[in-house]
């Protein structure tokens, strides 16, 4: 006979419907989310993993200021690589877009078309599909360039640029303002002085593991080194525009994980203390049931019950959804960030697994654990209904001064406490949501001011050295070159300020990025840079991120090299534009060897008109400084809106579970106040006022904590996972908006609940049976 | 001999607040008899019946069912000795509330190896029409022969009844009474009756009368009188 206690679970159902629902909603949508991520995400890593084959990447490349010969070529290639021409030329758009053209790749690189075609006649292009979505740009539009006017053809995803990074120094990519495109064999005819000459490189002999790559890509750097003057070498393992879509793509799995894992771990508690609840309302009913020979096994699995139901339901309709709807929508949130080629969709039993079976095993463990220490009492007390676990104390002494309601509130606070623990841990996760969701859009509007307030200088004109300078092997065609370089960077604006600027990598921490540190050697009494009053000061950015101040010694190596430079910090300089270092332009000079009045570049706040273009490397402006930003902006912007409104949800759900568990809970004594004569209006403040009380305490609290919890995360998770540096700010705006967001969630609540214990029959305190 | 119980002790407290309920219990029950401990409030009768029924433990002295000592039991083995001998009715009928009378019938069935026919127990009852109703659509004494019906079903050895009629009219209580009368002679189980009612001591085999943890009196009816023909 199977047991009849099984066919109380659909009564069950139908009963407490609106607290089943809300639960099964609450895990459908956080299964169905993280099944869809996974789903797409793991079908894009593969997508992802495939393209290093499937389009011939790279394995690195460098750049050369000048075009190779044969015999420099052969030379390369004798270091046991295959080098390929990947020259590109610059072209600036309108509202300072840039696009950086290739022409159609054959051999190595290649290109994915999304829509449209490859370009064919002269006038043709095919764009970067995420820099035309994110610029509007359609197939049939022309883009005006300086110098030629494009059709576009086709949205194409180069797959050397997934994140479409300009620079690889840059902390973020920038796909509003950066963008690839290719055009044909025939079109890419342009002045040879205005292309850029990167070479891209394979290994004959590929190497098996991420150690050899960086012992090869090594070795190849040393042949270079001795063959020509490079202006950039980046192996593949360390190119931002190939890994940072994958390594992006592994770390937001695991994010997601954990998320899953918190919101199951909250609604599990919620759903073992709903429980606990109903176990406490049949305490006679399992008191008698155990005296009849009901095992406590039995019982434990017959209230374990609808919790695995209820989450199996929510896993399966999760998953459905997730390889449908949610799969699109995480897609979706992928290709607005990041530049991949198409992908299809693959089951993957790891993602099933993790959102069926650990919901699963998270759901029985808590609500076993919790539902066990409640059933483990012995029949006679569940009978006499004394469902105290451990040894009973005394009711906690109060003050008699203090007022009859508020005396009754404090017990009523006191009995359901561990309600309000639950009320309590699951406002922290909630809230720390929340204040992520609505405090990044800000963070980075307080990026964008601060950058707007502490520029360095309104441009920044970078010079192009003459090549000729940089080899010592070129001494009589140097000097002609300097002489040259010299008479035509010289302005006449009075605003311009001389600074000669170096560059060395940071020797990077584990878990951390290699990264690049600027120096700035600055005038003495500079206008610019004040305060320097000749010391070594870093930026508040570079202090920041590797928590160094005044006294600490900085580890610095050049590029592609390995001398090390001890940097001794003597101060900090308030600019967080920047990763860099601040000091007198003798001392940079001297330290670095270059000539005495060196000099790369100027500050000004007007711009300089009078140097050529072709000594000009690049300017520097507000919008360089906050592409970072930006970009975050546009990946995340719309996300952070469902991470709001989830956060919302959970606050709803949860106060709601809650206060209806302490209210029912309260049934009886409801009844019975009602029986005395107290209006609905007295009893709600009694009943109802506690867990406003909680509420609120519980909002306040939470949100203090959560503002130190998210600095914490927010500067361990930027400082690994990004180049650069954002400070961790906090609008205070925004608390008194999170807090409004929560109690309007529990404003709702509170109004179902008051008329819930408008509800209460006075009966319910006269009945003694069921 | 089905019950056997010797020199049974019990208190409750520790030090200066330690009560002693029972004080040395010696009690036989013969199967199929039908025992009615009697006694005022705080005389140990409750007491007494939960410690047979394995709810509750002895500090000291035996208790043997069918010989068997059970005072040595786990919690395991006490909940598979309630399990295959004992059924339970309490004053408060604990029904379920979400489960048909039938169905809480089963309830009790489903415990059992070798449950009683549960159609054929319902007619008996007289639950027949009220089979498919909840427990709150029926009477307090129709909710109490539910109850009994989920005690008897598994046809246990000893049937415990803790006060039954004690949230009854003197009409219900009555047929409540007859209900148990009926059980114990049809099936033949061993009735434990605790009651403060004196007057149903009349239809008992066995009388054991309480005071003060003690057994003031015991005795056995030469002449029992039925259930119908009580008055109190």
């Amino acid at each position: 006979m199977r047991d009849p206690l099984r066919k109380r679970h659909l009564r069950d159902l139908k009963k407490q419907f609106p607290r089943y629902l809300v639960i099964f909603l609450l895990l459908f949508l956080s299964i169905g989310f993280t099944s869809g991520f996974l789903v797409a995400d793991g079908s894009m890593i593969k997508a992802y993993n495939e393209s290093f084959t499937k389009y011939r990447i790279e394995d690195g490349h460098f750049r050369s200021a000048y075009k190779l010969n044969r015999s420099q070529l052969k030379r390369i290639e004798e270091a046991g690589v295959q080098v390929y021409e990947l020259f590109y030329k610059e072209e600036e758009l309108p509202e300072g877009r840039t696009l950086r053209i290739y022409k159609d790749r054959k051999d190595v690189d290649l290109v994915c078309l999304m829509e449209g075609r490859l370009p064919e006649r002269r006038e043709e292009i095919a764009v970067d599909r995420m820099f035309a979505e994110n610029n509007g740009f359609q197939i049939g539009d022309v883009l005006s360039a300086a110098e030629r006017d494009y059709t576009i053809c086709g949205l194409v995803a180069l797959s050397d640029y997934s994140a479409l990074f300009s620079d690889n120094n840059d902390t973020m990519f920038d796909a509003l303002y950066f963008g690839v495109g290719v055009v044909s064999e025939e079109a890419f005819d342009y002045p040879e002085d205005t292309l850029c000459y990167e070479y891209a490189f394979t290994y004959s002999d590929p190497p098996q593991d991420e150690t050899e790559e960086k012992t090869m890509s090594d070795d190849f750097l040393k042949v270079l080194n001795a063959e020509i003057r490079i202006e950039e070498y980046i192996p593949r393992y360390l190119n931002q525009a190939i890994r940072f879509t994958g390594e992006d793509m592994g770390s937001d799995k695991q994010m997601m994980e954990v998320l899953l894992i918190i919101i199951v771990l909250i609604t599990a508690f919620v759903f073992a203390l709903t429980t606990s609840d109903t176990i406490a309302q049949e305490s006679a009913v399992i008191g008698t049931l155990r005296a009849s020979g009901y095992s406590q096994g039995e019982l434990l699995r017959h209230y374990m019950t609808m919790p695995f139901l209820v989450t199996l339901f929510s896993a399966i309709a999760g998953n459905i959804g997730g390889y449908t709807v949610f799969k699109d929508l995480c897609a979706g949130l992928y290709y607005a960030s990041y530049s991949l080629p198409t992908y299809e969709t693959v089951f993957s039993g790891e993602a099933m697994l993790e959102t069926t079976l650990i919901p699963l095993l998270i759901m029985v463990l808590v609500t076993f654990l919790i539902l066990r220490s409640k059933l483990k009492i012995s029949p006679l007390r569940f009978l006499h209904n004394d469902l105290r676990s451990g040894r009973r104390h005394g009711v906690i002494p109060l003050s008699e001064k203090i007022p009859f309601f508020s005396c009754y509130r404090t017990r009523i606070l006191f009995a359901n406490r561990g309600n309000y623990l639950s009320i309590f841990v699951g406002f922290l996760f909630a809230n720390l949501l929340l204040m992520f969701g609505m405090g990044l859009p800000m963070l980075l509007d307080a990026y964008q001011e601060n950058m707007e307030m502490n520029l360095l200088s309104t441009y920044q004109y970078v010079l192009k050295m003459p090549v000729s300078l940089q080899q010592d092997d070129h001494k009589l065609e140097g000097l002609l070159e300097g002489v040259g370089f010299l008479r035509d960077t010289e302005t006449s604006n009075i605003d311009a300020e001389k600074f000669s600027a170096y560059e060395l990598e940071l020797i990077p921490e584990l878990g951390f990025r290699q990264e690049n540190v600027s120096f700035y050697g600055v005038e003495e009494d500079s206008r610019y840079i004040q305060g320097l009053e000749g010391r070594t000061l870093i930026s508040s950015a570079l202090a920041e991120k590797y928590e160094l101040s005044a006294g600490d010694t900085l580890t610095l190596k050049e590029r592609y090299e390995d001398t090390v430079h001890e940097i001794p910090v003597e101060g900090v300089y308030d600019y967080s534009g920047a990763l860099c270092i601040f000091m007198p332009r003798e001392e940079l000079n001297r330290t670095f060897d270059l000539p005495e009045d060196t000099f790369l570049g100027y500050f000004s706040n007007t711009p300089i008109t009078d140097i050529p273009q072709s000594r000009i490397a690049s300017v520097i402006e507000l919008d360089d400084l906050t592409k970072v930003s930006r970009q975050l902006d546009i990946s995340f912007g719309a996300m952070m809106v469902y991470v709001d409104v989830f956060a919302v949800l959970i606050f709803l759900i949860l106060t709601y579970l809650i206060s209806k568990v302490i209210i029912e809970k309260s049934a009886v004594s409801i009844s019975m106040v009602k029986i005395l004569g107290y209006t609905d209006r007295e009893v709600s403040s009694l009943y109802l006022r506690s867990t406003t009380t909680a509420v609120i305490v519980s909002l306040l609290l939470t949100t203090l904590i959560d503002r130190y919890a998210l600095e914490y995360v927010y500067n361990y998770l930027i400082a690994r996972r990004m180049s650069g540096w954002i400070p961790f700010v906090i609008k205070p705006q925004i608390y008194p908006l999170m807090f409004l967001l929560g109690v309007t969630a529990y404003a709702v609540v509170a109004l179902i609940e008051y008329h819930r214990i408008r509800k209460v029959r006075l009966s319910e305190a006269l009945k003694n049976v069921e | 001999m089905i019950l056997q119980l010797k020199n049974v002790r019990k208190s409750y407290g520790e030090k200066e607040n330690k009560v002693e309920v029972l004080k040395g219990i010696d009690l036989e029950v013969e199967k199929g008899e039908f025992c009615v401990l009697l006694g005022p409030s705080g005389s140990g009768k409750s007491t007494l019946l939960n410690i047979i029924g394995g709810i509750d433990t002895a500090d000291s002295g035996e208790i043997l069912i069918r010989e068997k000592e059970m005072t040595s039991l786990n919690e395991k083995e006490l909940t598979r000795y309630r399990r295959d001998h004992l059924g339970y009715i309490f004053q408060m009928y604990n029904l379920i509330p979400d489960l048909t009378v039938r169905e809480n019938i089963e309830v009790g069935a489903y415990l059992s190896k070798d449950p009683l026919d549960v159609d054929e127990l319902i007619a008996v009852l007289g639950l027949k029409e009220h089979s498919r109703k909840t427990p709150h659509q029926l009477s307090g004494g129709q909710q109490q022969r539910t109850s009994i019906g989920r005690a008897i079903v598994k046809n246990p050895d000893i049937l415990l009844c803790d006060e039954p009629t004690g949230a009854l009219d003197y009409a219900t209580s009555k047929e409540i009474l007859k209900l148990i009368e009926t059980v114990n002679q049809k099936y033949g189980n061993t009735v434990i009756m605790v009651t403060h009612n004196n007057a149903i001591k009349d239809m008992a085999d066995l009388v054991v009368q309480l005071r003060d943890g003690q057994i003031q009196k015991q005795y056995r009816n030469a002449k029992k009188i039925p259930a119908a023909e009580l008055e109190w």
